[in-house]
């Protein structure tokens, strides 16, 4: 479910993100500028020996994407006769916008093919979608420069304008490239290679900076494809992150676009009850795919999710919650907690008995003030928690709330043990969306 | 709230979500009766109706042929969708460089200009017919497209604009009581020939140009991906696909008899709206004019709504950033430029003084030809790429048959410019 930023915000955001984890950017050192190449104006020029004769014409210039946050240039692809020969990026002498002279004048002509981590800059990365990691936007890429750094030949900008991509439709009114719209390609994160796994750190610790809720945005701008690669980039935790705050439509088709074993992986580590919002959404046979590669009791426990009504308490709760009996100590409560902190459990511990029945809610507030060696026995009492039961409608866990201000409340099944809780922000997304709905079928101005 | 209520809440609501979804457009049809519509819209009608007064039956072998090149080649649009999971527009820049991703563009805002230009010639037309100046009746669809689009209100009123262009169905009923001649009519359909003069090729042209119109062919793919359709989805997508296609060549067929029933036989060119119009007699009397016009109105209104946002997502598409309805004028210039250039220019050209309605309708549907041959040679180049398609490529048989339809489109764009300049 969306949760959108006000737009201020996200301006703060950005510049903050300018600021903080910026790696250091190569593109206004003023040797690599003097010696910028454009990749688009270079394809189709000249391969030269020593001697200055044409052996053949650059098709296309293949990097290695590794761990440096520039690419070097691994090779050439260069069209000698009518045959795409490769040349090592080693025997590259000179390489200037007009031509490239090779070191060597012995040219072993072998068959060029693409191996795993490499990409070619004009036919994978060119005009094909990037992030745009500083402004937080997916865009294509109009132009590529290359730089000498650090004893290499490497891609160091990447151009987004339109005025560079105007540049090659009418090379002749727009001539020169403007540097002013370059940028550092360490603040971009590209998504082409072979084999879909891109491992730039540079760009991956780039997009861990970001905010749950703009990769969801970055990633469903993106195309199939380039969507698979993004998500692989990230850590997995935060993938997860991203993908609750993607819309439900877009977030189905994306688990349906993958293998049930990769879509099980990423469903795995989002909250309980956002996985089930989404299988719920899915074809059961796909959903029973997806169980059968998960881990088996996370699988019963999102089956059983997933079985709920989304209009009574048991759709909307998470089952995340840490159950503790009367006899375990303050200190195993803390510990519980700090273990699983970044989880929705951080408010508290519930207490239970031999025979799983609720007793009572004690807030973290209640365990800190408490001695880490006394019984949680003793800190049960009232005020006790709100209880709903899982067939409970949603106009009762409102009134509930209404009724009793709590952040959370826990939800019981017929016997009375807890099964899950609902936090109050997963409340106000379903009102949400239900408001959201009524909105738009009265054709009120609430949204409009 | 249930599950389907919800999602259909967020459906309708395309200013909830931050992309422009045309697929929200369309919770009532499926993508391909609505690209099937695009065929039936005033200048398809105008162009099959003009082709059967005309020619008689002589000509529906063009019809045949285009509803066959249809079929494959939306067929093909929706797999490649579904496979790439990206817009047409875009994947001709990935793969082509930018020159063509600006050229097959450029020919989709061209065609799609003048397609808008034919629905508002369309609404001119009806207008007219009820004894309303051009100068009002334009103005105010599009004004009322815009808002409709803009508002995001445009999923309420769809089903209305559906309803009201299903009128065109009463050609089927109309095609029957003018008692056609069915062998005349299976002679000219599988027989083909054609007399060798400018007029019989150009609308042979234009016939090809309205059915197998460029638009649909971006629309269809950018739906797939829109939607977020995959590979699961593709059997479903082809059925609408294919049911579409046919109920346009359907629906074509009997706008053909008709008028060769009819006009034809009464040697009655169509110089307006009201000759159209008259086909209709043997079913609707009277009321001939006035459910023809009623007809237009509701064909061009659900098509001119769909049109420049369609458009506008492929050019957005172009430069790798999908536009957003309730991005603001300053965040996507060149979508709402788009969106309201196509709008704009395609009404002032029908407000030209003493323009001629029927022309344009057919002018701009021989021009839907022309641009449609760089839009198909990029969908078959896409459709042999390995990288891209993967085990989707076609066969060699199939690979075959698109490049004959290619050929067939220009062959009938070189004969027609042969005959316009001898």
């Amino acid at each position: 479910m969306k949760r959108p930023t006000p737009p201020q915000l996200n301006n703060i955001n950005r510049v903050a993100k300018r600021l903080v984890g910026r790696h250091e950017s190569v593109i206004g050192r003023k040797s690599v500028k003097d010696s910028l190449v454009s990749l688009s104006g270079l394809i189709g020029a000249p391969v030269k020996d020593q001697k200055g004769f044409t052996i053949g014409k650059l098709v296309d210039v293949v990097v290695r994407n590794g761990e440096e946050t520039y690419p070097p240039v691994s090779g050439l692809i260069v069209k000698v006769g009518p045959r795409q020969s490769f040349i090592n990026g080693a025997r590259i002498s000179q390489l200037t916008q007009r031509e490239i002279i090779l070191s060597s004048t012995k040219i072993n002509l072998e068959e060029y093919t693409q191996r795993p981590g490499e990409s070619l800059l004009d036919g994978d990365v060119l005009d094909h979608q990037i992030v745009d990691v500083d402004g937080l936007r997916v865009v294509r890429t109009s132009d590529l420069y290359l730089a000498p750094l650090d004893r290499e030949i490497r891609v160091v900008g990447v151009d987004i304008s339109f005025v560079s991509f105007m540049r090659r439709i009418f090379p002749m009114i727009f001539r020169k490239p403007n540097p002013s719209h370059v940028i550092d390609w360490s603040s971009v994160a590209s998504l082409a290679d072979s084999s879909g796994v891109v491992r730039t750190s540079s760009s991956r610790s780039m997009l861990s900076q970001l905010r749950p809720a703009d990769l969801a945005d970055l990633i469903e701008d993106l195309a199939g494809r380039e969507q698979e690669a993004l998500i692989q980039m990230l850590d997995p935790e935060l993938a997860a992150d991203a993908l609750e705050e993607m819309e439900d439509e877009d977030l189905q088709g994306l688990l349906r676009g993958m293998p049930s074993d990769r879509a099980a992986q990423l469903l795995a580590r989002m909250e309980p009850d956002e996985s089930a919002e989404v299988l719920r959404d899915l074809s059961p046979e796909h959903r029973e795919s997806i169980f059968s590669v998960m881990e088996s009791k996370l699988a019963s426990q999102l089956r059983k999710l997933v079985a709920f009504d989304e209009t009574l308490a048991g759709g909307i709760m998470t089952t995340h919650m840490l159950l503790m009996r009367e006899d375990d100590t303050v200190a195993q409560a803390l510990d519980l907690l700090v273990s699983n902190r970044g989880r929705d459990v951080s408010d508290g511990v519930v207490i239970v008995d031999e025979r799983g029945k609720l007793i009572d809610h004690i807030q973290v507030v209640e365990l800190v003030a408490s001695k880490p060696g006394a019984k949680l026995s003793t800190l049960i009492g009232p005020p006790f928690p709100t209880a709903v039961n899982v067939k409970a409608s949603i106009k009762d866990v409102v009134e509930e709330f209404a009724n009793n201000r709590g952040s959370s409340i826990i939800v019981i099944d017929e016997k009375g043990k807890p099964v899950g809780r609902i936090l109050a922000d997963d409340l106000v997304d379903t009102l949400a969306s239900e408001q959201e709905y009524r909105g738009v079928s009265q054709g009120s101005g609430a949204l409009s | 709230m249930s599950e389907s209520q919800k999602t259909e809440a967020k459906r309708k609501s395309p200013l909830t979500s931050r992309r422009v979804r045309i697929g929200a457009f369309l919770a009532v049809m499926g993508p391909g009766i609505i690209a099937g519509l695009s065929d039936d819209d005033p200048a398809g009608i105008t162009t099959y109706s003009v082709l059967g007064a005309k020619f008689g039956n002589q000509l529906l072998w063009t019809l045949l042929l285009s509803t066959i090149a249809l079929i494959l080649f939306q067929d093909l649009g929706a797999r490649i969708g579904v496979v790439t999971r990206q817009g047409l527009i875009g994947l001709v820049r990935q793969k082509y460089g930018a020159r063509s991703g600006s050229l097959s563009a450029l020919a989709l805002i061209v065609a799609n200009i003048g397609t808008m230009t034919a629905e508002f010639a369309g609404i001119a037309a009806a207008g007219e017919l009820f004894g309303i100046s051009k100068y009002i009746s334009v103005p105010l669809a599009a004004l009322l497209v815009s808002f409709l689009v803009i508002r995001g209100s445009f999923a309420r009123v769809e089903k209305v604009f559906f309803i009201i262009s299903a009128v065109f169905l009463a050609y089927i009923v109309a095609g029957f009581l003018a008692h056609p001649h069915w062998s005349d009519a299976a002679k000219g359909m599988f027989i083909p020939t054609i007399p060798l003069t400018h007029d019989a090729i150009y609308l042979a042209t234009a016939t090809l140009g309205t059915t197998l119109a460029p638009w649909g062919l971006a629309f269809i793919q950018s739906y797939a991906v829109d939607k977020r359709l995959t590979r699961d989805d593709l059997t479903l997508l082809r059925v609408d696909v294919w049911t579409g296609s046919l109920l346009t060549g359907i629906i074509g067929f009997f706008v053909i008899v008709t008028c060769a029933s009819t006009l034809h036989v009464d040697h009655i060119s169509i110089n307006d709206a009201s000759n159209a119009a008259a086909a209709l007699k043997p079913l609707a009397g009277a009321l001939a004019k006035e459910l023809f016009a009623v007809g237009l109105v509701g064909a061009a209104l659900l098509a001119a709504s769909i049109l420049p946002l369609s458009t506008a997502y492929s050019i957005s598409d172009l430069t790798g950033r999908p536009a957003a309805l309730d991005d603001r004028l300053s965040e996507a210039p060149l979508f709402y430029g788009a969106f309201g250039f196509i709008t704009l220019f395609s009404a002032v050209l029908i407000l030209i003084p003493n323009a001629s309605l029927i022309t344009i309708l057919v002018v701009t549907q021989v021009i839907n030809a022309v641009l449609l041959l760089p839009l198909l040679i990029y969908m078959y180049g896409i459709s042999k790429d390995k990288k891209l398609m993967g085990e989707y490529v076609p066969s060699s048989f199939m690979r075959g048959i698109y490049l004959l339809i290619i050929a067939i489109v220009s062959f009938c764009i070189i004969a027609m410019l042969w005959f316009s300049f001898h």
